[in-house]
C-alpha cells in the first residue's frame, strides 16, 4: 500500500472526494439524525412501538437476502459460465425488476397471485393472503436479485480462466473447480452483494408498503409516522434505527472479509475460453432463467395490459386512452432521463475513483469514509430528500437550480452500489500493474487513469446501470425537492396511482420502462463493442 | 487537477455544469420577483384597496386529485387573470405538511391546500402558518375552522365503507349489507374485510378514534369491539387507497375507507359499492397559507376563491367531496353530514390521545 502523502494531485483529489461526500452525504443525514432532539429519541424510544418492526425488519432481511443472493448468484453464473442461449435477452430480464417504480410493481404481484389472482385463483383456484411475511419475501427476491446478479457476474467475469483450465487440466471434475475455484474467486463480489442487497432490503419502502400489510417493518413505519400523522421527529428515530442496522452489517462484513486476497487478474486476462461446463449445467441455467424470466415477464405483462385497456380486470375493451396522461406530461418524462443519465455517469465515475484511493492507497479516515460510500443504501430515499431539503433550502442557497439539486441527490443516494463494483473489480486487479506504473514514474491519478480504469469498464457498466436505474425509478428521494418544472415520471405515476388511476399509471409506468431499456440496450451495445475491441486486441 | 480521470469525466462535469446554468436562467428569479411585485399591487389600485388585483406568481401545495387540480386551477385563473399558478401536487398530505416542514428556512409554498385539517393544525401551532381570515368564510360553521384564522376547513370526508358488490352478492347470499359497524363482526366477514393500517394512515385512525367517541371514550369497550373487528380482518394495508384498489379487484370484499374516494372509483366502472353506516365519522378538508411565503395577496385572493360556493361546487363535481358551504348540493349518491347519522367527533381529544390509543390497540390485537 503506498502512502499519498508525496503526491500533492492526489491528496486534492481525496480532499475534494470526501468533502462532496462531507457536503452532500453526511451534511443532509445529520439535518435528519438532529431532528428528534434527545427527549425524542429517549421517548420514541420507550415507548417500543419500534420493537416489532426492528425485529420484522431483521426477519425479511435474512430471508429476502439469502434467497435474492441465491438467485443472483445462479444468474450471474449462468450469464458468464453457461452456453445457454438467448443471453441478451436475459441480459435485459435481469435488470427489469429494478427498472419500475416498486409501488407499480407490488400492485402487479398482488393481481396476479393475491386472494383473487389471475394466476393464484383463476389458474390454479386457490386463494392465498400474500400479503404479508410471504409475499414480501417473495417480492424482494425478485427485486433485489438483480443487485446480486450484477455484482456477482462483474466479478466472475473478470476472474481468471486460466486457473480454471488449470484445475481441469490437472484432473479436476466440474463441480470441484466450481467449488474450490469459482466460488472463492467471487467471494469480493459475493460478500458485496449479500451486504448491499441486505442493507437495500432493509431499507426498502416501497414493496412493503404495498404488499407487506400489516407486517410493519421500520421503513413503513417511519413513512406512516410521516404521511399518516406528520411525526417527523417519530419518523427520524426509525431513520437512525436503520442507519445502525447498516453499520452493523458493515462491520460484520469486513470482520468477514479480513485480510485476504482476491487477485485474480494479473495482465493479460481473457485470452483463453472458459472450460465448458457440463450439458445438464447449461440444460439447468437455462431452464432456472428462463422460469425467472416468464414470472417477471408476467409481472410486466400485467402493468402492460392494464395500460392498454379500459378498466383492467372488469372492461377489457382495448384504448390508448391511458397514454393520454403521457403527452400531456412529456416534461416529468424528460427530466427523468436527462437527470438519471447525468447522475449515472457521474455516479459510476465518482464511486470508480473513490475506490481506487480506498483500495489501493493508504491514508488515515479510510474506513470511515469506507462506509460514508455505502451509508446511502441505509438511509431510505424519504429522510435522503428530507435531508437535501431540509439543508439545502435555505435563503443563502436559493441560486441552486431545483433539476441540479435533484440530479446530486441521485448521484450520492446512488454511490453505494457503483462504490461496491468498483471495490470488488479492483479487488481482482493485480496490485503490480499499477505498481509498475507508478515504479515507471506515472502519478497515481495516471496510473489509475491509464492502467486500471481502461480494466474497470465492467465495473463501471455495473455503477453505470444500477445507478441509472434506481435514478429513473426513485420516488421518496425527490419527493421534497421536486417543483413544477422539475417533476419526474414517478412522482406522476404516484399521483395518479394515489388519485385511484391505475391505467394512467400503468401507461406511464410501461412508457418509462420502455425508455430506460431503449437507454439500457444501447449502453451495452457500445460498451460491448469497446470491450469485444480490448479482447481481441 | 486536469489528471484526474478521463477526458470525459471532465466532459460531464462540463455538462452538468451547463445544465445546472440552464435550469438557473430559468428559475432563479422567480422568488424575488414574486414578494416585490405584490406590495406594488396594492397602490396601483387606490380606489378600492378591498379588492387590490393580485398580479405575480403564486405557489399552491395541494393535496387534492389530479383531475380536481387541474380544473381548480384553470378555475382560478378564469377569475384572477393576473396570477400564474406553480401548482405542486401530491395526493399525500403528510408528505406536503412535512415538506411545508422542512423548506421552513426558506418557504416556497404560499398556499397548502387539501388534506384533512390533521394535516394543517400541526402547522399552525408550530408557527408556520399565516393566520388569515377570509371574509368568504365570515358563514362556514365554527365547527369547520381554526379560531384564529390559522386554516379554514372548505371541504367535508365522510368514512364508509367499500362494498364489492359482485363477490358479495355471490359469497355472501344470505348476510345482509352492513348498516352499523358492529354488523362487520358477523362471522361471515372473517377473511374479507381489508382495514387501513391505523398506525400509517390517517383515516385508519380515525375510524379507530370513531369507535372510542361511540362508546363514549369507554376505551375497555371500544378496544373489545376492535379485538373482535381483528378477527375478521384480512389485512391492515399500508396505504388508504390500497384498500379501495383491492376490494375492486376482488381480492376482498369489504374495507374501510373515505367515501368520496370510493365513489370516484366507482365512476370507472368498477363493481363497488358505497355504504356510510351509522355512526361514523369526517374529516374537514382544509386550506391554510404558509407563513413567510413568496406572495402572501395572492394566497389570499386564494383562499378567498376556494371559499366561494362556486369553487365550493366545481369541487363537489370533481372529487365527490361534500362543501362546508350549506348552499352547496352534494354530488350525486354522496352522503352528506345532515343525512349520515355522526358520531360526536372530538377532534383535539383524537390527536392528543393518538399515541396511547394506538399503543392500547397494538396491545389488543397483539400487532
Amino acid at each position: 500500500m503506498r502512502r499519498i502523502s508525496r503526491e500533492p494531485s492526489v491528496v486534492i483529489t481525496l480532499a475534494l472526494l470526501v468533502g462532496l461526500m462531507f457536503a452532500f452525504i453526511i451534511y443532509p443525514q445529520v439535518q435528519v439524525v438532529l431532528v428528534p432532539g434527545l427527549g425524542g429519541y429517549v421517548s420514541f424510544l420507550a415507548e417500543q412501538t419500534w420493537v416489532k418492526p426492528f425485529f420484522n425488519s431483521l426477519q425479511v432481511m435474512c430471508l429476502s437476502t439469502t434467497t435474492a443472493v441465491i438467485l443472483g448468484f445462479i444468474y450471474a453464473y449462468a450469464m458468464v459460465y453457461s452456453k445457454m442461449p438467448f443471453k441478451p435477452f436475459f441480459r435485459v430480464i435481469g435488470v427489469l425488476p429494478l427498472l419500475s417504480p416498486p409501488f407499480v410493481v407490488a400492485a402487479s404481484y398482488i393481481l396476479l397471485f393475491g386472494p383473487r389472482g389471475v394466476i393464484s385463483y383463476f389458474v390454479f383456484g386457490q386463494s392465498p393472503n400474500i400479503l404479508g411475511l410471504g409475499g414480501l419475501w417473495g417480492v424482494q427476491t425478485i427485486a433485489f436479485f438483480p443487485f446480486a446478479y450484477q455484482l456477482i457476474a462483474d466479478v466472475l467475469a473478470r476472474s481468471d480462466a486460466r486457473m480454471e483450465q488449470a484445475a481441469r487440466n490437472l484432473g479436476a471434475g466440474p463441480w470441484q473447480v466450481f467449488r474450490t475455484i469459482t466460488l472463492p474467486m467471487a467471494r469480493p463480489g459475493l460478500l458485496a452483494a449479500i451486504l448491499m442487497t441486505a442493507i437495500y432490503i432493509v431499507e426498502d419502502f416501497g414493496n412493503p408498503a404495498l404488499i407487506a400489510g400489516q407486517f410493519t417493518v421500520l421503513p413503513t413505519q417511519a413513512y406512516g409516522l410521516i404521511s399518516g400523522f406528520g411525526d417527523v421527529s417519530g419518523a427520524s428515530v426509525v431513520s437512525t434505527i436503520l442507519l445502525l442496522l447498516a453499520l452493523a452489517l458493515y462491520i460484520t462484513k469486513t470482520r468477514i472479509e479480513g485480510q485476504r486476497s482476491y487477485v485474480t487478474i494479473s495482465g493479460r486476462a481473457g485470452t483463453i475460453p472458459r472450460p465448458p461446463v457440463p450439458m445438464i449445467v447449461n440444460v439447468f441455467c437455462f431452464v432456472a432463467c428462463s422460469l425467472l424470466a416468464i414470472l417477471i415477464l408476467m409481472v410486466y405483462g400485467v402493468l402492460f395490459v392494464s395500460a392498454i385497456v379500459e378498466v383492467f380486470p372488469v372492461k377489457w375493451t382495448p384504448t390508448f386512452k391511458h397514454f393520454e396522461f403521457l403527452t400531456s406530461n412529456i416534461t416529468p418524462m424528460q427530466n427523468t432521463l436527462v437527470y438519471g443519465t447525468v447522475a449515472a455517469i457521474i455516479c459510476a465515475l465518482f464511486a470508480m475513483l473513490l475506490g481506487f484511493l480506498v483500495q489501493r492507497r493508504e491514508w488515515r479516515g479510510k474506513r470511515v469514509v469506507d462506509f460514508i460510500a455505502i451509508m446511502p443504501a441505509a438511509v431510505p430515499g424519504i429522510f435522503f430528500g428530507i435531508g437535501y431539503a431540509t439543508a439545502f433550502n435555505q435563503p443563502w442557497l436559493d441560486w441552486i437550480d431545483r433539476g441540479a439539486l435533484i440530479t446530486i441527490s441521485m448521484i450520492f443516494w446512488n454511490i453505494p452500489v457503483a462504490y461496491q463494483a468498483a471495490i470488488a473489480g479492483l479487488q481482482q486487479i493485480d496490485r503490480s500493474l499499477d505498481d509498475a506504473a507508478t515504479s515507471l514514474g506515472a502519478g497515481s491519478l495516471r496510473a489509475f487513469r491509464d492502467i486500471l480504469f481502461p480494466m474497470l469498464d465492467g465495473a463501471l457498466l455495473t455503477g453505470f446501470v444500477t445507478a441509472f436505474v434506481r435514478a429513473v425509478t426513485t420516488l421518496s428521494v425527490v419527493i421534497f425537492l421536486f417543483t413544477p418544472s422539475t417533476t419526474v415520471a414517478t412522482i406522476k405515476i404516484f399521483q395518479l396511482i394515489n388519485d385511484f388511476m391505475w391505467g394512467g399509471a400503468t401507461a406511464f409506468t410501461v412508457s418509462v420502462v420502455g425508455v430506460a431499456v431503449l437507454v439500457l440496450v444501447l449502453v451495452w451495445t457500445i460498451s460491448g463493442r469497446r470491450v469485444g475491441l480490448q479482447r481481441t486486441q | 487537477m486536469d489528471n484526474i480521470t478521463r477526458r470525459e469525466f471532465l466532459k460531464m462535469v462540463g455538462a452538468g455544469a451547463a445544465l445546472t446554468a440552464a435550469g438557473l436562467a430559468g428559475c432563479a428569479p422567480t422568488p424575488t420577483v414574486a414578494p416585490t411585485k405584490a406590495p406594488v399591487a396594492a397602490p396601483t389600485a387606490p380606489v378600492a384597496p378591498t379588492i387590490a388585483r393580485p398580479t405575480g406568481k403564486l405557489s399552491v401545495y395541494s393535496a387534492l386529485n389530479e383531475t380536481t387540480n387541474n380544473e381548480f386551477i384553470k378555475a382560478f385563473k378564469a377569475a384572477y387573470p393576473g396570477v400564474d399558478v406553480d401548482l405542486l401536487p401530491m395526493g399525500a398530505a403528510g408528505e406536503l405538511q412535512t415538506r411545508i416542514r422542512t423548506e421552513k428556512a426558506s418557504p416556497k409554498c404560499d398556499v397548502f391546500i387539501g388534506g384533512s385539517s390533521e394535516f394543517h393544525d400541526p402547522l399552525g401551532k408550530d408557527g408556520l402558518l399565516e393566520a388569515y381570515k377570509s371574509p368568504n368564510a365570515a358563514t362556514v360553521d365554527a365547527t369547520f375552522k381554526e379560531a384564529n384564522g390559522l386554516w379554514t376547513g372548505w371541504y367535508i370526508g365522510i368514512f364508509g365503507f367499500v362494498l364489492n358488490t359482485d363477490r358479495f352478492g355471490k359469497e355472501m347470499a344470505n348476510v345482509k349489507k352492513p348498516a352499523t359497524w358492529d354488523d362487520l363482526l358477523d362471522p361471515a366477514w372473517k377473511g374479507k374485510l381489508v382495514y387501513p393500517d391505523p398506525i400509517k394512515t390517517g383515516g385508519g385512525y380515525i375510524f379507530m378514534a370513531a369507535q372510542l367517541f361511540r362508546f363514549n371514550k369507554d376505551e375497555d369497550k371500544a378496544m373489545e369491539y376492535m379485538k373482535k373487528l381483528h378477527a375478521n380482518v384480512a389485512q391492515y394495508t399500508g396505504t388508504s387507497p390500497q384498500v379501495i384498489q383491492l376490494v375492486s379487484q376482488g381480492q376482498f370484499i369489504g374495507g374501510l375507507n373515505w367515501g368520496h374516494d370510493i365513489l370516484t372509483t366507482k365512476a370507472q366502472g368498477l363493481p363497488i359499492e358505497l355504504i356510510v353506516p351509522e355512526l361514523t365519522a369526517f374529516e374537514i378538508g382544509a386550506v391554510s397559507i404558509v407563513k413567510g411565503g413568496p406572495n402572501l395577496t395572492a394566497a389570499k385572493a386564494f383562499v378567498d376563491w376556494v371559499l366561494t360556493p362556486e369553487a365550493g361546487a366545481l369541487n363537489v363535481k370533481l372529487s365527490n367531496r361534500a362543501s362546508v358551504r350549506k348552499e352547496v348540493p352534494p354530488a350525486p349518491g354522496a352522503p352528506t353530514l345532515d343525512k349520515v347519522k355522526l358520531v360526536p367527533y372530538d377532534r383535539q381529544w383524537a390527536s392528543d390521545n393518538k399515541d396511547r390509543i394506538l399503543k392500547k390497540w397494538q396491545a389488543a390485537v397483539g400487532m
